[in-house]
């Protein structure tokens, strides 16, 4: 990238990113406690050290993969199992754009901005959707990347959860020149599934999204 | 009243964007994002030809000429920014589309010669939409790049552009035509509907509906003779009903005469909002299809529900007043289904006849709707 929107981001300390400490969550089997535990592992590890220095094998770790383990987990275990901590990991160690870091460490992305509601089953109604909203924090109020990255967590989250959840990403109130227009496009569906088969524009996500995991 | 699950057509893993059903014989046909036209039999609802190789990217959307004499004609509308018209010859169907008894047997064997006849390019960015008029003679088609293109069919494969609209300001996501005159809508991520007709040489922007707050999505017309209305269904989880205000001095003439005083095009149309359904959707409403056969109107949505509208005579008291009066209709949710597709968003809702494993139109009516799971399903209404 030639001009650098944002030469000076405010950088926060890995060690200061938000964790889960403690497994206090209570699991039903024994089994799915240790599979989840596996597929937490490289998260964590991703945000202790260099998120670049992935392994090359590492590249394809966020596509298909991943969402499989997601779905085995959702047969397994109650709705609630997938909370804000867990939609945290899987979006802060998307890479910047423009800066070799991750967007948990330039506080784009921030825990208590991420929302998770679960619906319940009903007898009318036996596949509840689950709903998570994304409020991403652009580091300069006029940064013209914020799209590229809003779509990055979308494609992220998108390939990521299971197909119950409906998800929505937005620009925090109060941080960006053209919120509502930046909005509408995140959230526009058919301009989001044009966006993927834009293979430009591909190549630049799949560069961010090569730090997840 | 009910909306029952009578089939399904699995048609890929992925999205499936819409259905249409053929204007005269048992087919429908998908656009989906496997780049694929697929074609199932509303008899058996067994696929009968899948069509590859037009477009590079996703089909978004898909067109059925109406009056095609002795063959089928398909439009396509693609992500890879063309439009795909689409040629197959229909033996054994007489001038009215009539099918003679021998020709269903022979339908199903028949080696299906579907031929890619014309690209037509011209957009600058993802079609959204296509849609052939009511009398064939028109293809309309609308883009990301704002604009709506009318195309002549001047017979011989030979398309004619005859008028680029753009009159909108942002994507334009879908384009209707009336059902019986030369009128044109389209709905916008602008949030407007705008209505388009020839004016001497030319065509122009004759209405515009505003009152959406959000992307207008769908469009749908109502097909009644008397009188014309629209349904309008968008991202603010609302379905509007406009219709067109008749002029003060010829109550039941929608004709105009020709007007002598030129710039005077936008008040040869006057639309009104007249209703907002009654809200049940909690997420965009993708699609609305408004019945041509029962006056019913169906919506879905990314809460991925089906809901079907009637339009009745208000109650008062237990008593149906003023039966005369348009005043005193109302639209009442009659089916509900919640989950019509699992956990998944649905993108079209369809209204088509039921036939008959013979072949033959029943008077029953279906809906169909396409799902992100990549499925049709098939639902039949029943009072």
């Amino acid at each position: 990238m030639s001009d650098i929107i944002n030469a000076n981001p405010t950088i926060l300390n890995p060690s200061d990113l938000p964790t889960r400490h403690s497994e206090s969550r209570k699991k039903q089997s024994s089994s799915t406690h240790i599979a989840d535990k596996i597929s937490r592992l490289p998260n964590s590890k991703s945000l202790l050290y260099d998120p670049f220095s992935s392994s090359p094998g590492d590249d394809s770790a966020y596509s298909s993969g991943g969402s499989e383990d997601d779905d085995e987990e959702d047969d397994d275990e109650t709705a609630e199992d997938i909370d804000e901590q867990e939609i945290y990991d899987l979006i802060s160690t998307i890479s910047d754009p423009e800066h070799p870091l991750s967007l948990g460490e330039l506080a784009v992305i921030n825990l208590p901005h991420i929302h998770v509601t679960h619906g319940q089953p009903t007898p009318q109604n036996p596949h509840p959707m689950s709903h998570v909203l994304v409020e991403i924090t652009p580091t300069i109020n006029h940064c013209s990347l914020a799209t590229v990255i809003g779509l990055g967590v979308r494609v992220r989250l998108e390939q990521a959860l299971p197909p119950r959840f409906r998800i929505d990403v937005r620009i925090r109130e109060g941080t960006h020149q053209s919120t509502d227009q930046v909005n509408k496009q995140l959230n526009d569906k058919e301009r989001v599934a044009a966006a993927c088969e834009n293979e430009t524009l591909m190549g630049v996500l799949s560069n961010m999204l090569a730090t997840c995991k | 009243m009910t909306l029952k699950l009578v089939g399904s057509f699995p048609v890929q893993p992925d999205r499936v964007w819409c259905a249409a059903p053929h204007p005269h014989l048992p087919l429908v046909a998908t656009a989906s994002t496997d780049r694929a036209v697929r074609i199932y039999s509303l008899r058996d609802f067994s696929l009968v030809s899948t069509i590859e190789g037009g477009h590079k990217r996703s089909i978004r959307s898909i067109s059925w000429k109406p009056n095609a004499k002795g063959e089928s004609v398909l439009a396509t509308g693609s992500f890879d920014s063309s439009t795909g018209i689409w040629h197959r010859e229909e033996r054994g169907t007489d001038a009215n589309g009539e099918q003679s008894p021998e020709s269903n047997s022979e339908e199903r064997e028949e080696d299906e010669e579907w031929r890619f006849a014309v690209v037509l390019d011209g957009h600058d960015s993802e079609v959204k939409s296509v849609a052939w008029s009511a009398g064939g003679s028109f293809l309309a088609t609308c883009s990301r790049d704002k604009t709506v293109w009318i195309w002549e069919d001047m017979g011989n494969e030979n398309y004619e552009t005859i008028a680029v609209l753009q009159d909108h300001s942002q994507d334009v996501k879908m384009v209707a035509w009336h059902p019986e005159e030369e009128l044109l809508a389209s709905s916008s991520y602008d949030d407007t509907v705008r209505l388009y007709k020839e004016d001497t040489d030319d065509w122009v922007c004759c209405a515009v509906l505003a009152g959406h707050t959000s992307t207008v999505w769908s469009i749908s017309f109502e097909s009644n003779g008397h009188q014309s209305r629209l349904a309008s269904a968008s991202d603010d989880q609302t379905v509007k009903i406009w219709y067109r205000k008749p002029k003060a001095d010829e109550e039941e003439a929608p004709k105009q005469p020709p007007s002598i005083i030129k710039g005077t095009a936008d008040e040869t149309e006057n639309w009104e909002e007249q209703s907002t359904l009654p809200k049940v959707h909690t997420r965009t409403i993708y699609s609305v299809d408004w019945s041509k056969k029962t006056g019913l109107i169906a919506t879905a949505g990314g809460d991925g529900q089906i809901i079907v509208y009637k339009e009745v005579y208000t109650e008062k008291d237990g008593e149906v007043a003023n039966v005369d009066s348009e005043a005193s209709k109302e639209w009442k949710v009659v089916a509900q289904v919640p989950a019509a597709h699992g956990v998944y968003e649905i993108n079209s809702v369809t209204w088509c006849p039921k036939w008959d494993k013979q072949g033959t139109k029943t008077d029953g009516e279906l809906l169909l709707s396409t799902g992100d799971d990549g499925i049709v399903n098939i639902f039949e209404f029943s009072a």
